[in-house]
């Protein structure tokens, strides 16, 4: 890469009290990349986004923003920045339309035909008042207000819990625009098909560390591919060195294992020589190897 | 399942959920009405403290606060105590009581538990019904406590009917303004907009009582919260107006239980409308936010102070003429000295109610600063943080709007007494002069801002501790509004800034109290604000 890159964190750490919320989060993000955040509640994906916004104050590390300083420079940077936060709370006695044009305008800009664009495709009432809105609704009156500012940088933390898959539907093919704008994106999310769709690089945080991060292709390479495959002789399959789990199909000769993917050159001339009839390779989806980071197994 | 099903349930929920605000009010208000007896002998026990006292309670500036008593014969001490503390207390109490039925009702809607609740076998009725009867609960141990330790205190002149009936009225008060935040809260669709309309209501009947008291006791039967001064526990018990409260608490229940089976969870009658599909060219920053948030709460706030301070200053011209209740004084003093008497007596009056209107002005500056944290931990400045917004112009858009909310409330509410007495006298000079005016607000302001910036200190700095804002302005009222009248000793006066300076128009301003108590509110202030630069933000 050669761009500077928009985000750049390094061993970035924070206690609150004894608790140690963040222990070592390290990435970047580059410009016209969209990175997947992800990990399980509580691990700690949140706490980095609010460190990013200088709402709370890192103990160790750093991090910063188009090379500035989340603390120090927050207000420089955040005029240049738009973010999405999960849990979207809106001020109850304002309309969500006064909400959007608030939001805009504080960040320098004004309600555009893109903003009614917006309003219209996600299908929202702007003339409602917040406090009637429902969950999927607050979040889109944050999605447009975000996608209507021209910023460089766009943090989502978990924007589509709420929505409904048309919404989905239209929050990624903005996000893809974005990208294909040249924009930054940090997406953390829930949702494995929507980041494994979307994002061009991974970074997996548990409890409070990154444990991963690269192009789910690179991750791929970490983990087993699951191999479905049916014999002409009855060779036993389980005498083969670096296959694990396998069990018998439901038809005679037929086998299902998963095979490293340092084994699996090895493997597949063994199964040549044994007549092979029909054989079927899955890659590990990405919830595959986020079970496989969490739990241990595949 | 019938409608009131599980009721006892929700009951137990309810006193399990609320138990610490519960006991803390408990624990206060009891504590206050057994200590005071307890300690009344000590203050008003001999016939010249009590004559001395008597002649106080009747004077129209103490009877536009505590209300109009009659004496009969000799007077005791239970007599004087109850005079000075029934009122009192139960405003206190109709402000625990609007608070719990609220918080029980219309809050827990608004969050969502009620549906949660409903979604399970329990009748429609049965969260009303229970908060009703945790408010009876609540008011029946406090009547108790009451009715107990006054007994226990047992004052000379204090008689087991007065005691219990002190305890019992209290208590039927407390629940009819109960029932009356039960009904608000069914109006209503939201818990602030039931609050306030309890509130108005609340405070139109403070009012109804002030000027019949003033004008025509008789009269304040026609006002609930007169009601509590009617009781007379020592001198002539009145079982009367016990009846009368428990009479309407009942059917004000019996209409809110018909309001709730005629509505949808969630709505009520006055229901919220669509607003505004673009924002006005005005709302663009934190201020105006602030503004179009609450605009309806501070317009409130100062419209009704002046109404307030009117309705004090519509009495001016009763008060304020000696002649109406002696008139051979002209003939003897002549006209001059008569005049300076009336001025004296108006300008007494005065200082006496610029000590609670500044208390009361504090109200709403200190909400909103307060407002700052509730609206960090509740997420809603998450998304004014994102924005280019820096935290030094997020404090001080609130502490700004703070800061000139409780000036202006403070000023326009003394400038409705002053203007609205001054109107209503027949000879203008012996009324409030401009530069007495001037004098006073100059007095009050001080202490205004030094509470406002202990809120910003605790804000700033240690947010957890900022309910004790309201703890300190209490007990400021507290010393202040019964303070001359319980003879508490100096230095409890001066714990807080509502002591700190003497009396103004009575006395001058004292200009250095003034710069210091100045001086101090900025360092608070900066402290606070310094704080805030450097802490964490509380997200959900």
């Amino acid at each position: 890469m050669t761009t500077n890159p928009v985000l750049q964190i390094t061993h970035l750490q924070k206690k609150f009290g004894h608790f140690q919320a963040l222990k070592d989060i390290t990435f970047d993000v580059h410009p016209g990349e969209v990175f997947g955040f992800i990990g399980p509640n509580g691990a700690g994906k949140s706490t980095t986004i609010r460190v990013l916004l200088g709402i709370i104050r890192a103990s160790g590390g750093s991090a910063s923003i188009f090379g500035q300083n989340v603390w120090h420079d927050s207000v420089k940077i955040h005029q240049r920045l738009a973010y999405v936060p999960g849990d979207v709370y809106l001020w109850p006695n304002l309309t969500g339309g006064e909400i959007i044009d608030l939001l805009l305008k504080m960040n320098g800009t004004a309600h555009s035909e893109k903003t009614d664009e917006l309003i219209k495709r996600f299908g929202l009432d702007p003339t409602k008042k917040a406090r009637t809105y429902s969950k999927g609704n607050r979040q889109k009156v944050a999605l447009i207000a975000a996608f209507s500012q021209d910023a460089d940088f766009y943090i989502f933390d978990e924007p589509t819990s709420g929505l409904d898959p048309l919404n989905e539907r239209i929050f990624q093919e903005a996000v893809l625009d974005l990208k294909a704008r040249g924009k930054a994106v940090l997406l953390s999310s829930h949702i494995l098909s929507e980041v494994e769709r979307m994002c061009d690089r991974i970074g997996i945080i548990r409890e409070g560390q990154i444990i991963e991060t690269g192009s789910l292709a690179e991750m791929r390479h970490l983990t087993r591919t699951m191999i479905t495959v049916t014999l002409g002789d009855d060779f036993d399959v389980t005498t083969l060195a670096g296959v694990h789990g396998v069990t018998a199909g439901h038809q005679p000769q037929e086998w299902q294992f998963a095979v490293e993917d340092a084994q699996l050159k090895a493997v597949m001339a063994t199964l040549a020589q044994h007549e092979i009839v029909a054989l079927q390779s899955t890659p590990p989806t990405l919830e595959d190897l986020f079970m496989h980071y969490y739990t241990g197994k595949e | 399942m019938s409608r009131y099903g599980r009721t006892g349930q929700l009951v137990r929920l309810n006193l399990r959920r609320d138990r610490f605000r519960i006991l803390m009010w408990i624990l206060i208000l009891a504590a206050l009405m057994a200590s005071v007896a307890w300690k009344f002998e000590g203050i008003y026990g001999t016939p010249t403290e009590i004559n001395a006292i008597k002649g106080t309670l009747a004077s129209p500036g103490i009877v536009a606060m505590f209300g109009a008593f009659s004496f009969s014969g000799k007077v005791t001490t239970a007599e004087i105590f109850a005079n000075e503390m029934l009122l009192f207390m139960g405003l206190i109490q109709v402000v625990m009581n609007l608070a719990l039925s609220v918080h029980a009702t219309r809050a827990e809607e608004d969050l969502g538990i009620t549906e949660l609740v409903r979604a399970h076998a329990v009748g429609t009725l049965a969260p009303l019904s229970a908060a009703a009867i945790e408010l009876v609960l609540v008011n029946g141990l406090l009547g108790l406590l009451y009715g107990a330790g006054l007994t226990a205190a047992n004052m000379p002149g204090a008689t087991t009917q007065g005691n219990w009936l002190i305890g019992i009225g209290l208590a039927a008060t407390g629940l009819l303004f109960g029932m009356l935040g039960l009904i608000t809260a069914q109006v209503a669709d939201h818990s602030s907009s039931a609050t306030g309309l309890a509130y108005t209501l609340f405070g139109l009947s403070y009012l109804a009582r002030m000027v019949t008291d003033v004008q025509h006791p008789k009269l304040t039967w026609w006002s609930p919260l007169g009601w509590v001064e009617k009781l007379a526990p020592y001198n002539d018990p009145t079982w009367q107006p016990v009846w009368l409260s428990l009479g309407l608490a009942f059917i004000l229940l019996a209409i809110a239980f018909w309001a709730n089976s005629h509505r949808d969870l969630g709505a009520g009658a006055i229901t919220t409308r669509p607003g505004r599909k673009q924002a006005s060219v005005f709302l663009r920053g934190p201020i105006s936010l602030i503004w179009r948030r609450q605009r309806n709460v501070l317009i409130g706030w100062l419209v009704g102070i002046i109404i307030f301070g009117a309705a004090y200053g519509t009495v001016f011209n009763t008060i304020g003429d000696i002649l109406k209740t002696n008139p051979t004084m002209q003939q003897v003093f002549g006209a001059t000295m008569v005049h300076e008497a009336n001025h004296s007596i108006l300008v007494s009056f005065t200082a006496l109610l610029a000590v609670v209107m500044a208390a009361v002005s504090v109200i709403p500056g200190m909400q909103l600063i307060l407002k700052l944290h509730t609206d960090e931990t509740r997420g809603w400045l998450e998304a004014l943080y994102a924005r280019p917004l820096s935290r030094t112009r997020l404090l001080f858009s609130y502490v700004g709007t703070a800061f000139v909310t409780s000036t202006l409330a403070y000023m326009g509410g003394l400038a409705g007494i002053v203007v609205m007495g001054d109107a209503s006298l027949t000879h203008i000079k012996d009324g409030i002069s401009a530069s007495e005016f001037w004098q006073a607000v100059a007095a009050q302001l001080p202490e205004i801002w030094v509470f406002l910036a202990l809120s910003v200190l605790l804000v700033g700095c240690w947010p957890r501790l900022k309910s004790l804002s309201w703890a300190y302005l209490a007990l400021g009222f507290v010393s202040v509004y019964m303070g001359s009248l319980l003879k508490l000793p100096g230095w409890v006066k001066n714990l807080t800034p509502a002591g700190w300076m003497p009396r103004v128009p009575i006395h001058d301003v004292n200009w250095t109290t003034f710069s210091w108590m100045i001086g101090l509110a900025l360092a608070l202030v900066l402290i606070g604000w310094f704080g805030y630069r450097r802490r964490d933000l509380h997200m959900s």
